[in-house]
């Protein structure tokens, strides 16, 4: 029997909203526009009837030629048929077959073989059972965290693997082998007291000093693979060649960075090619909504009256931002100067709290610094964490309470509700990378004297050698305090915050349950978090080469105690966030944190001189000079050519290319826009025509 | 192994990565053998021989272990109607209600629908080759159009091969569970109608409605099922 769905020549439809008298429907039925519909329905059943006549029926036949070749080149499981219509296809299309060459048969079968290994690979994606768990209770917008999270796992993975393989690795098989080592940059006009280092020198010391030492990476910790100072500037002399131990840890160092770029690039390509097809698509919001925005996938239960709620919500919400809007554009001159100096006002306010955010940032890291150098062994094991670890806690906490605060001002701007989402994320996102980025200046006036050559600490050595006679390593030091820091703010958040509200809510009095409510899972502050450990591992990668590894057990962790969180304590967001959208935003987020890790590591590669007596560039005027020194190793065409590529003479004309090229692909994306409106307004003005003849034709015969 | 992790219901918890490609590498290589898959169901021997509908034919978009699987939660609904061997090829189609009670549908606003739209006789009664239908559009590996011919075809209430008011108003209804205000739903439908609505004739065709649905970006991720 025919299925219903694919039944056509009944009457036209029900309702008559249309106003114009209903050309009869039989007439609309015969176009071929019409036709196509029939055609995905049930021609294979008229196909089948051809198998036992032996020739195919009048009404496909005008397309049997394009329908054929579009039939085979569609594979058959894409095509909107019934299971049986099928069957009836791919047996006349196998008695096609034996007619068809042998290199379209290997390519059919090659085809075959793709999309199985397709489907194969789905099933290989790590975590795959816990990210269909969680979608299933909380929905998309949660997974998408969850899914940039195992991102970010893989990608640390891949860095380490690069880092380890190359710097971490060799070394540890030179020292384990006892190979020979041939010192380089031996500068003996170098002064004695630059050459001073010695972290492992204490004497009698406290049985708590290895504890704050592991937590800060000082003492026992200094002197190991994980930091820069232990690396030597020598070259390992193998069979046959030499490995280059200083060119080994530039270029690794580059080689990640490049790496990381390159992936996130690919995956925000990915990704945007996903999100952003058509152009306007802030006006189908309410189209989406309707027809795209039930999730099938939603386990039965609460979830799924979770849904209902937020679907409903975001309807009415939209509605009144509608209104809002209208009611925007009546305001007189008089409302709309009152708004914008009460605006102006609240953005001051808000540059004020930064500010005073990043002040407190710098005079902290200043502090805890210097007291550390001078006191070390005399401070309490509370104390002396609390002194390292300053800088942190300083940073920890104004990432919490400002963002706070910004909630609150943007509400007394009175903009719509989806500016206001968007201007408090890129308010919070300046700030935590800002706020790195004033630690590590603070770092650069320490260690460079406030940028003064000529100053008494700075004189000898061109850096502050008293205080840190190796830079690097404070630096990396200070990476990996931030690390630790944020993994223990977040067991604690977790044991005495989450956990004592959930059971407050569930056991507690019903006052205060109401009151305080179950904790939601908001994903940008948690995202947001993400990014900053990644720039925080990004920037310290340069001086402490394990960093990504250990990044990458902190992300596992981190998944696995969210994932924990999340299903004993949270209830879905009342608010759903657009998982699509918000992944591309993630991940440029992400490369902007990334342009900003690139900053120091530029500055310290080209500008500051490597510490004297640490690490694999002691001896050199800067890192980047090693570079040189092995290119000029190198056959004089590949020099030459080098020489040139990294001239002036090869970025200007290189700069300006691009810029042409992308002046070229705006103009051609703005051609393309005004096209795409204009064939709009032909199609509408093409169903217009075509009903206009029908009905005089009607009205002819 | 397979058969006795499928009957306790789940599939293999959290794997580590290595084993998620050792399972891969397994399931790449039972495509094309010929499998005598053997299990004990209620005590009987089941001997499942290269079912044609099951290996050889690739029409729904999953793998044969996946329609193997489908085949045995469309037996679990109704274990004394469908048989354990398809090779006579019986003629049985679980009625409507059994189908909307499976929990993957049951709290699914459109069930009704979906059922109906794939379904032979458009009541909802499906038998094995709709069932297997069904979740072949709403897997993950279905493409977009084809996703979308089949959401217009479930938004379609009326069948009239338009999506004209009366539907959207049903659709919104039920999304929301009847909890908005008449007006609210009438202005709804109409900005809808507005954004998607191409040849200006009031209602939703085919083509407006792959049109529009192709730029959701989200359309992929919530039109499916997970099984």
């Amino acid at each position: 029997m025919e299925p219903r769905w694919a039944q056509t020549g009944r009457d036209g439809p029900d309702d008559d909203d249309w106003g114009q008298q209903q050309p009869p429907s039989s007439l609309f039925l015969q176009l071929p526009s019409n036709a196509t519909l029939r055609f995905r329905g049930n021609v294979a059943k008229a196909w089948g009837a051809a198998l036992d006549e032996g020739e195919p029926p009048g009404a496909p036949q005008e397309r049997d030629g394009e329908g054929a070749r579009e039939q085979e080149s569609v594979p058959l499981k894409q095509l909107p048929l019934c299971m049986a219509e099928k069957r009836i296809l791919r047996l006349r299309e196998q008695r096609v077959a034996w007619k068809r060459s042998r290199w379209e048969q290997w390519q059919v079968g090659m085809r075959h073989l793709w999309g199985q290994v397709r489907g194969a690979l789905l099933y290989a994606q790590v975590w795959r059972g816990s990210l269909h768990r969680i979608e299933g209770h909380f929905g998309t917008g949660i997974q998408s965290y969850f899914n940039f999270l195992r991102f970010l796992v893989l990608l640390n993975l891949g860095g380490a693997l690069l880092m380890v393989g190359f710097v971490v690795a060799p070394n540890a098989a030179f020292e384990g082998l006892q190979l020979n080592q041939t010192q380089r940059g031996q500068n003996s006009m170098v002064n004695r007291s630059c050459l001073q280092y010695d972290p492992t020198e204490r004497g009698l010391v406290s049985y708590f000093t290895y504890l704050m030492d592991l937590l800060s990476g000082t003492g026992f910790m200094e002197l190991t693979h994980l930091f820069y100072g232990y690396y030597q500037n020598s070259a390992v002399d193998f069979v046959g060649f030499s490995y280059n131990i200083p060119l080994a840890y530039l270029l690794s160092v580059l080689g990640y960075f490049s790496v990381c770029l390159l992936w996130i690039v690919h995956r925000a390509v990915h990704l945007l090619k996903r999100s952003l097809v058509g152009e306007n698509w802030e006006l189908s919001t309410y189209s989406h909504k309707v027809f795209a925005g039930w999730d099938f996938c939603l386990a039965p239960g609460t979830a799924a009256a979770m849904k209902h709620n937020s679907l409903r919500y975001e309807l009415r919400m939209d509605l009144e931002e509608q209104t809002l809007r209208r009611l925007m554009a009546q305001r007189s001159p008089g409302q709309r100067l009152a708004l914008f100096s009460l605006r102006g006002a609240l953005n001051l306010l808000v540059l004020g709290l930064l500010g005073a955010a990043f002040y407190g940032v710098y005079r902290a890291t200043e502090y805890s610094q210097r007291a550390q150098d001078t006191s070390p062994g005399q401070q309490g094991l509370v104390l002396g964490l609390l002194v390292a670890y300053l800088p942190s806690i300083v940073i920890t906490a104004a990432n919490q309470l400002v963002p706070l605060a910004f909630g609150l001002l943007v509400r007394l701007e009175r903009y719509p509700l989806s500016l206001e989402i968007r201007l408090t994320l890129l308010r919070t996102v300046f700030l935590r990378l800002s706020s790195l980025l004033v630690l590590l200046f603070s770092l650069w006036t320490q260690i460079t004297c406030h940028g003064d050559p000529a100053a008494d600490s700075c004189r000898i050595c061109h850096y502050n050698h008293q205080q840190h006679p190796c830079w690097e390593t404070s630096v990396g030091q200070e990476m990996y305090k931030l690390l630790v820091f944020d993994l223990l703010v977040l067991l604690l958040v977790l044991l005495l915050v989450e956990f004592p509200r959930k059971l407050l809510v569930t056991h507690g009095p019903a006052p205060l349950a109401r009151l305080l409510g179950q904790q939601e899972f908001l994903v940008p502050p948690n995202v947001l978090d993400l990014v900053y450990s990644q720039t925080v591992c990004w920037v310290g990668t340069a001086f402490s080469p394990l960093l990504p590894l250990l990044h990458a057990a902190k992300f596992i962790l981190f998944f696995y105690l969210k994932k924990l969180t999340l299903f004993s304590n949270c209830r879905p967001a009342d608010r759903t966030f657009r998982a699509s959208i918000s992944s591309f935003f993630f991940l440029l987020v992400l490369l902007l944190g990334l342009a900003i890790a690139w900053v120091p590591l530029l500055y310290s590669v080209f500008v500051l001189q490597p510490s004297q007596a640490c690490g694999p560039f002691r001896g050199e005027p800067t890192m980047w000079s090693t570079l040189w020194v092995a290119i000029d190793t190198l056959p004089l065409v590949a020099r030459e050519f080098l020489q040139f590529v990294g001239s002036l003479a090869f970025a200007v004309p290189l700069f300006l290319l691009l810029c042409i090229l992308m002046f070229y692909l705006m103009a051609l994306d703005h051609s393309y826009s005004c096209l795409v409106k204009e064939l709009k307004g032909q199609l509408r003005l093409e169903g217009q025509d075509k009903v206009f003849l029908v009905t005089q034709i009607t009205e002819l015969s | 192994m397979i058969l006795k992790s499928m009957e306790q219901g789940r599939w293999l918890p959290d794997p580590p990565l290595c084993l998620n490609l050792i399972v891969a590498a397994f399931h790449i290589s039972i495509f094309s053998l010929p499998v005598k898959i053997r299990g004990k169901s209620n005590g009987t021997r089941i001997r499942i021989q290269k079912q044609k509908w099951a290996i050889n034919k690739p029409f729904s978009l999953q793998s044969s272990w996946m329609r193997i699987r489908l085949f045995y939660r469309y037996r679990d609904l109704a274990p004394q109607l469908v048989p354990l061997s398809y090779i006579n090829k019986p003629d049985v189609k679980l009625p409507y209600e059994l189908i909307g009670s499976m929990a993957e549908l049951k709290d699914n606003p459109f069930r009704q629908r979906i059922a109906e739209v794939f379904s032979e006789d458009g009541e909802g009664n499906m038998t094995l080759d709709d069932f297997l239908d069904m979740f072949s559009v709403l897997s993950e590996m279905a493409p977009r159009d084809l996703k979308a011919y089949y959401a217009f075809k479930i938004y379609d209430f009326n069948n009239d091969d338009y999506i004209c008011k009366s539907d959207l108003e049903k659709t919104v209804n039920k999304l929301t569970r009847n909890e908005l205000t008449p007006e609210e739903v009438s202005l709804v439908c109409d900005k809808v109608i507005d954004e998607a609505d191409q040849d200006n004739d009031g209602k939703l065709s085919v083509e407006d409605f792959q049109h529009m649905i192709v730029r959701a970006p989200d359309f992929l991720s919530t039109f499916h099922i997970r099984i």
